[in-house]
C-alpha cells in the first residue's frame, strides 16, 4: 500500500473514533435526543428485540464477522504484496505493413533492470511502468555502492532508458528515477 | 510516521481477520444451538448489561477515543517531510532524503576533531539548504563547510543555499 493509502486510512479511522466517541459522550451525557443516560449499554430493549429477531440478528453478526475477516485478509495482503507494475500483457504496436508487433511488458521491464545493474556501482534496480501501454511511466529506483559518482550513474540511467524507448517503440509519459546510496565513508 | 501507519495497518489486519473469523463461528453455532466455548464466560455481559451510559468508566473510555482519534487526525494531516530530494526536474532524477544525509554526516564526520555529526537537508525551490548540528571545535566551520560542499559535489546535488553549522563545544548533546 502507498503511503498515501495509508493516511487516508487512518485519517477515516481517525474520525470514526471521534465521531463514535463524542456520540458516546453526547449519549452519557444525555445530549442525545431519545438517549436514557440512566440506561444500561445492553439494555432490557435491546436485548428483548435481539431475542425476538433471533435467528436473523445471530446470522447477521455471523455475516458481520465474515465481511470483517475478508476485509482483513484483504488489508493484509496489501500490507504484503510488493508493488508490482501496473502495465501488464503486451507492448503493442501497429507496423506500417499490415500485422501488429506484441511485446511481453514484464520482459521489457526485466531487459531495463538488466541493462541498469550493468552500470559499474550499481547494485540493484527495481523498474515499475504505470499508465497506458503507448506511452508508459516509468518508475526507476536504483540501489548505489558508497563509492559511485552519482552523475555518471545519471548518465547510463539516461542513456538506458533512451535504449528502452528504442526498443520497445514506446516514449516514456513520464520519468522518475530515486537512487539509495549505501552509506560508507567517502 | 510512514512505518508507524505500516505497523498499525499490519495491526489492525491481523485484529479484524483474526476478530472477524472469531465472531462469524461464534455467531453461527449460536444460530445452531451448538456449545459456544468462547461465550460461556458471562462477564463481559454482566458487564455491559450492569453499567449505565453515565458510568465514569464510559465516559473516560469515549474521552480517550475522541483523543485518541484527534491526536492521530492531527498526525495524518501534519505535513510530511518528503523521503526524496529532487535533484533535476527534467531527468526525474531523485535521492534518497535519509541517505543523502547520512552520507553529509559521515563527510563532517571525516573532519579532525568533529564527532557525532548529524545532517538535516531542507529543499526551498531548487536548492537545498543542509543543517549540520555536531559537537567539536567552533573554529572548524569553515573545514565542515567545506567537506560538505564536497559530498554534494560528489552527489552531483544542485545549486546549494547556506550550509547552516552548529558545532557545540564536547559535552554538549547535539
Amino acid at each position: 500500500m502507498t503511503d498515501a493509502a495509508h493516511r487516508l486510512l487512518w485519517t477515516i479511522i481517525a474520525l470514526l473514533l471521534v465521531a463514535g466517541g463524542a456520540a458516546a459522550l453526547a449519549a452519557s451525557y444525555g445530549v442525545l435526543p431519545g438517549g436514557d443516560p440512566g440506561a444500561a449499554l445492553l439494555s432490557a430493549r435491546l436485548l428483548h428485540q435481539w431475542r425476538l429477531a433471533t435467528p436473523w440478528t445471530t446470522l447477521a453478526a455471523a455475516a458481520a464477522g465474515a465481511l470483517l475477516a475478508l476485509s482483513g485478509h484483504h488489508l493484509l495482503r496489501a500490507e504484503l504484496r510488493r508493488p508490482r507494475s501496473a502495465v501488464r500483457g503486451t507492448l503493442s504496436h501497429p507496423g506500417r505493413r499490415p500485422g501488429r508487433t506484441r511485446v511481453a511488458a514484464d520482459v521489457l521491464v526485466h531487459a531495463l533492470e538488466r541493462d541498469l545493474t550493468g552500470a559499474p556501482g550499481v547494485r540493484r534496480a527495481r523498474v515499475v511502468l504505470t499508465g497506458a501501454p503507448p506511452r508508459p511511466d516509468v518508475w526507476i529506483r536504483v540501489d548505489l555502492t558508497a563509492d559511485t559518482p552519482t552523475a555518471r550513474v545519471r548518465e547510463h540511467v539516461g542513456a538506458a532508458v533512451r535504449r528502452f524507448a528504442t526498443t520497445a517503440g514506446c516514449q516514456p509519459a513520464h520519468l522518475d528515477v530515486t537512487a539509495r546510496i549505501e552509506p560508507g565513508r567517502p | 510516521m510512514r512505518t508507524a501507519n505500516r505497523v498499525a495497518s499490519l495491526v489492525l489486519a491481523a485484529a479484524l481477520l483474526a476478530g472477524g473469523v472469531l465472531l462469524a463461528v461464534q455467531a453461527l453455532l449460536v444460530t445452531l444451538d451448538r456449545p459456544t466455548p468462547l461465550l460461556t464466560r458471562t462477564d463481559w455481559y454482566d458487564t455491559l448489561t450492569s453499567t449505565g451510559w453515565r458510568d465514569p468508566g464510559v465516559r473516560a473510555v469515549a474521552g480517550g477515543a475522541v483523543l485518541l482519534g484527534l491526536v492521530v487526525l492531527a498526525a495524518q494531516l501534519r505535513r510530511w517531510t518528503p523521503v526524496r530530494l529532487r535533484v533535476d526536474e527534467r531527468d526525474g532524477w531523485h535521492l534518497h532524503r535519509r541517505c543523502v544525509e547520512r552520507r553529509l554526516a559521515d563527510a563532517v564526520g571525516t573532519v579532525p576533531g568533529v564527532r557525532r555529526a548529524r545532517v538535516r537537508v531542507r529543499r526551498r525551490g531548487a536548492e537545498w539548504r543542509p543543517r549540520v548540528r555536531a559537537t567539536g571545535d567552533p573554529a572548524a566551520r569553515a573545514e565542515v563547510e567545506f567537506a560538505v560542499h564536497q559530498e554534494l559535489h560528489r552527489l552531483a546535488a544542485p545549486r546549494t543555499g547556506r550550509i547552516e553549522v552548529r558545532l557545540l563545544p564536547r559535552g554538549w548533546s547535539v
